[in-house]
């Protein structure tokens, strides 16, 4: 077993290797190891999210960044024309905002309808029949996930109903569903549309009940296959530690957890029926959970397969038949026996008016919108106003109401961080794209659909793929590692490069006509470098932070200087003058540098 | 360049981080290691890790002599694993437990003695048997006995304490799109999901990067470093490091080599086949992690993944056609194969000699079938140790049984074996690393079981305020 070798010979020996591996870049090569002196093997976590020296941008491009799938200057206009000042302007906002139907949103469809997708609005049992039913095309039987997944992007993209997108994202990660399952893929168009979409600034326990009802769940957890001889405990369990109490309020094994001792360590509350319910859950209760919800299926989904009691096949159905009906306790709540259905019921009210399922999910909505560390007087306050309109249909506008009007979402910055999704769609948005994703069954053409998804999926954020219920994480710690942060960078660059139709073919227009929108924003004897790249950094940033301009500045102008007019129609050759050199691919690189900032990045 | 030597960063860490009391480099730094680089080894330590607990009792089932044979054939009907017939398990030397069927290339490597399977083995913690994966994976890869600490993954504090010299190009590797949480917090590790996609090459090719027919021209890829060039806050010393990372790796040629589209590309030796039948991104991930070992970037620690093998419905069985689990055994066993080849006939020597496996997951599953035809979540399991330096060709540990009465809660394999025991030997006998109880905060009375060649060294870094667990902020 050989020592290792620190001797001044060894280093010298690796220094030669890497100096002829590395001559090229022109770096020290001291440099490019991930292990030297003075670092320590431990990263800092406890740098500042936020320090008092970050470039910050003014608030309603801070707000607008937050509140939505990405600013653009056009958000920024219609910002603007709603009020006398920023603070009246963002009240009138966001109060549109939560009234989505208020807000037409006809360019987006009519890009929807362009896509010609096929799936969307069939119903579960033709989602069953039509799709779930078949075993011999793959591409057919997947094509409701598939053309979900692009629709989702293409709202993202292009609906006006900003905030509502980004709540949908929030509550498709709380209630995450692996979307390519073999079994709930086909029928995951319904379920965004019916158990999500309805309610995301609605009714939680309308929410939770529907997103349990539906089959893409059914299949995620297994709950499907619960019955009275063999109650399945994943969904059970899930609907505590995820979609409602949180892991936080895990009690563990506890024996005779009612007790009055075990009550009180516990914590319990009074709940609004006079019942003392325990704060928080144990295993039993997990069990116990199972036993109510068996009976709880999709017509269809169990041997025979044929439709239960009548419901067409693919819909969710009770089966009394497979419902326990002996006596249960949940939270130390006694069920009476035989109430069928109702146990359900009862128990999604329960966990949708607990106080536990209040905290934990007022920490979630303000992590995603005001960062990592939201002060607790914030959660407090949110989960105050969640519990008490848990039964009010506009319970979680009421919610975002609070967090966006909150002075720490106002005045806070840089306490967040893109996730490579919506890094992807803000830079879509903010550089104008014209992109129409669809899927297509054509193995031989490489679309820019099946890029910019290959490359969602390489940064680790691909939608609707994350494996496991408790969904994409949302944290920087997650989405700075190396690995996600390089992918991004790597695809940043490209949404710049790729065409319609075929992504690598260049005989089709960019998906972002960089060339004419840059042309028609000035006349040609104002095209400098320092106007041009100001230009772009208002498109995406809405200011012009240091080193970023400069940086972008310094791309586009190389030997000329920074006033000097640049001729923006080259792109030969010409490596005696580099300010001539390719310029339009020049142009767009000096852009994507723009999108590869941190100032890009950061929320 | 900065002359502070590494240890004497680390003291002044230390104490400043114990003065400031509640920072998160406190709590890594109370017991602060003392190794010195000239007693470490450069051994590589590669932890795959089986998402979605693994179902031990059909890789390893008892064989057709094996006393617990009987209670197994009891509890496993459509999930069962023959002694006879088709899909029967394969017998091993020395012992009565038997091998799934589709591990061949396995049962090559155990008859070779450079692979051992340890029994009853897993997470014994204060509060037993954890059913939440998430649960569990964070308790294993975190270390602390329980709970995610101050959220500093055991291989972090292997590193940070295990001796590395001054400058190392690449000390860990992370293979995923997210970094595993046993190597969370470390400055020293790389995550990719694939390293040969882990470059920037997004910029049109005319201004990404130096152009040696266009002098003086700089393209994107080197000024990216211009917009990252601070480390004020998480996000600016993240992409700092990952421009770093993308440095490091760029001139590497990762794809596989093929005579015209990839002439520059890497050939395995040996005839190691790195094309698998399923999960070929493990098999890749293998291949890349063997390139960098041959490359002497001087990585010392691996992830890798393989999952998921969470088998609640539809398990399958090998005398069928419809065989789930063992199209993941085949993985493990094809993938390991290739890769143990690989390294062992390497133009350097046998770098298997100095290349060790744990193969883990987070926990078994239930003995008893459940309706669906699969296995429900479990507590004591089956972990792999491969390795030029193992001591292969045995089953290590034991289980009371597989009968009712000796089963954990009437209803799981027993956890005989303390996984921190196998990782600490291997960290102790390989690594040369005896700080395993800083590595492992809680964890005591170590002793090795012999899973791996290489001399015992005192295992220290236990610290009083860790005696009974590790409590962690908040």
């Amino acid at each position: 077993m050989a020592a290792a070798p620190a001797s001044a010979a060894f280093i010298e020996s690796r220094r030669r290797l890497f100096s002829a591996l590395f001559s090229s870049v022109g770096v020290a090569d001291h440099e490019l190891a991930l292990r030297r002196p003075g670092r320590d093997g431990l990263r800092d976590k406890d740098l500042p999210q936020s320090p008092a020296a970050l470039s910050f941008p003014p608030a309603p491009m801070r707000w607008l960044t937050r509140a939505t799938m990405g600013y653009t200057t056009q958000a920024y206009l219609d910002f603007a024309a709603l009020g006398a000042n920023d603070d009246a302007r963002w009240t009138a906002w966001v109060t549109q905002q939560l009234n989505p139907a208020s807000i037409n949103d006809s360019g987006c469809n009519t890009r929807l309808a362009s896509a010609g997708f096929t799936t969307l609005n069939k119903t579960a049992n033709q989602l069953w029949t039509q799709h779930h039913a078949v075993t011999n095309d793959y591409y057919v039987r997947m094509l409701p996930i598939s053309e979900c997944e692009c629709a989702t992007l293409i709202r993202q993209i292009y609906s006006q109903r900003q905030l509502y997108e980004v709540m949908v994202d929030f509550w498709h990660d709380h209630f995450s569903v692996f979307g390519w399952d073999y079994d709930g893929g086909p029928m995951f168009p319904a379920f965004d549309r019916d158990a999500i979409r309805p309610h995301v600034f609605g009714n939680f326990r309308s929410m939770l009940q529907a997103v349990g009802e539906s089959a893409s769940m059914m299949y995620m957890l297994d709950l499907y296959s619960s019955e009275a001889a063999h109650p399945n405990e994943n969904y059970a369990r899930e609907l505590f530690e995820l979609h409602t109490m949180g892991a936080e309020h895990y009690g563990g094994i506890v024996q005779n957890p009612d007790s009055f001792a075990n009550m009180t360590l516990l914590g319990h509350y009074t709940a609004p029926d006079g019942e003392e319910e325990r704060l928080k859950y144990v295993d039993d209760d997990v069990y116990e959970t199972a036993r109510a919800l068996t009976g709880w299926t999709i017509s269809g989904a169990n041997w025979p397969y044929d439709p239960i009691n009548g419901v067409p096949l693919g819909q969710f159905v009770y089966d009394s038949s497979r419902h326990d009906q002996g006596i249960k306790r949940i939270l130390a709540r006694y069920f009476q026996a035989s109430q069928g259905q109702t146990d359900g019921i009862v128990l999604f009210d329960m966990l949708a008016r607990h106080p536990s399922t209040a905290k934990h999910m007022a920490g979630k909505l303000c992590r995603r919108f005001v960062g990592a560390n939201p002060s607790n007087a914030l959660i407090d306050n949110v989960a105050s106003v969640f519990q008490q309109s848990w039964q009010a249909s506009d319970q979680i506008k009421q919610v975002m109401q609070v967090i966006l009007q909150s002075a720490e979402f106002k005045t806070g910055w840089g306490t967040a961080m893109k996730r490579p999704a919506l890094s992807a769609v803000s830079a879509l948005r903010a550089t104008g794209a014209d992109f129409t994703l669809k899927p297509d069954n054509n193995g031989s053409i490489y679309t820019p659909t099946e890029e910019f998804r290959g490359r969602l999926q390489a940064a680790g954020h691909r939608l609707f793929y994350w494996p496991a219920p408790n969904g994409y994480p949302d944290d920087q710690v997650a989405w700075s590692s190396t690995g996600t942060l390089g992918m991004t960078l790597r695809m940043l660059p490209r949404l710049l490069e790729m065409h319609q139709t075929e992504s690598y073919n260049d005989g089709y227009p960019f998906l972002v006509d960089v060339q004419g929108q840059t042309l028609a924003a000035f006349p040609a004897n104002q095209r400098t470098a320092a106007t041009v790249m100001g230009y772009w950094c208002d498109r995406i940033l809405g200011y012009r932070p240091e080193p970023t301009y400069t940086v972008a500045v310094d791309m586009l102008r190389q030997n000329a200087s920074a006033g000097d007019v640049l001729n923006l129609a080259t792109n030969s050759w010409n490596a005696n003058n580099l300010s001539m050199h390719y310029t339009q691919a020049r142009l767009r690189t000096a852009i994507s540098l723009i999108l590869c900032s941190p100032e890009f990045l950061r929320r | 360049m900065s002359k502070i030597d590494r240890r004497d960063f680390l003291k002044g860490c230390g104490v400043a981080a114990i003065a400031a009391g509640s920072s998160s480099r406190a709590f890594a730094y109370v017991a602060p290691p003392d190794i010195g680089p000239a007693a470490a080894t450069n051994d590589t330590l590669v932890i795959v890790f089986l998402r979605g607990a693994m179902d031990g009792l059909s890789l390893l089932p008892p064989g057709a002599s094996s006393p617990y044979r009987a209670d197994y054939v009891a509890a496993r009907s459509n999930t069962i694993i023959p002694v006879s017939g088709t899909g029967a398990a394969l017998p091993l030397n020395g012992t009565t437990w038997a091998l799934h069927p589709r591990a061949s290339k396995l049962r090559d490597l155990y008859n070779q003695n450079r692979l051992a399977f340890i029994v009853g083995a897993g997470q014994a913690q204060p509060i037993p048997v954890i059913r939440s994966h998430f649960d569990a994976q964070a308790n294993l890869e975190f270390g602390f006995g329980g709970g995610t600490g101050n959220n500093v993954g055991w291989l972090t504090r292997h590193l940070i304490s295990g001796g590395l010299p001054a400058v190392v190009p690449l000390p860990a590797t992370s293979f995923g799109s997210i970094t595993s949480s046993s190597l969370l917090g470390s400055s020293d590790a790389i995550t990719m999901a694939s390293a040969s996609d882990y470059r920037l090459d997004g910029f049109h090719w005319s201004w990404d990067d130096v152009d040696q027919d266009v002098p003086g021209l700089v393209g994107a890829v080197s000024r990216m470093n211009s917009l990252w060039n601070g480390n004020a806050t998480l996000l600016e010393s993240a992409g700092v490091e990952t421009l770093a990372s993308l440095d490091l790796l760029r001139p590497i040629n990762f794809g596989l080599y093929h005579a015209t589209n990839n002439p520059g590309g890497y050939q395995p030796t040996g005839g190691a086949n790195y094309d698998i039948e399923y999960n070929q991104d493990f098999a890749d991930q293998l291949r890349n992690i063997a390139q960098i070992i041959k490359l002497n970037l001087g990585m010392r620690i691996a992830t890798i993944d393989l999952g998921s093998w969470d088998t609640h419905v539809g398990q399958g069985n090998p005398t069928q056609s419809y065989d789930w689990f063992g199209n993941m055994v085949s993985s493990l066993s094809d993938g390991l194969s290739a890769f143990y080849t690989d390294l062992a006939s390497s133009g350097a020597g046998n770098l298997m000699n100095k290349t060790s496996v744990i193969v883990v997951s987070e926990f078994g599953r239930r003995v008893q079938e459940n309706a669906d035809s699969g296995t429900d979540h479990g507590y004591g399991n089956v972990m792999l140790a491969l390795g030029g330096s193992v001591n292969g060709g045995q089953v290590y540990g034991s289980i009371p049984g597989l009968g009712t009465a000796q089963l954990y809660q009437g209803t799981d394999v027993a956890v005989t074996t303390d996984y921190r025991r196998i990782i600490s030997e291997a960290l102790i006998r390989r690594m040369a690393n005896p700080n395993i109880y800083y590595v492992f905060p809680g964890y005591s009375g170590y002793t090795p079981m012999g899973v791996f060649q290489g001399p015992d060294l005192p295992p220290v870094g236990y610290d009083q305020i860790f005696a009974h667990g590790f409590e962690g902020p908040g």
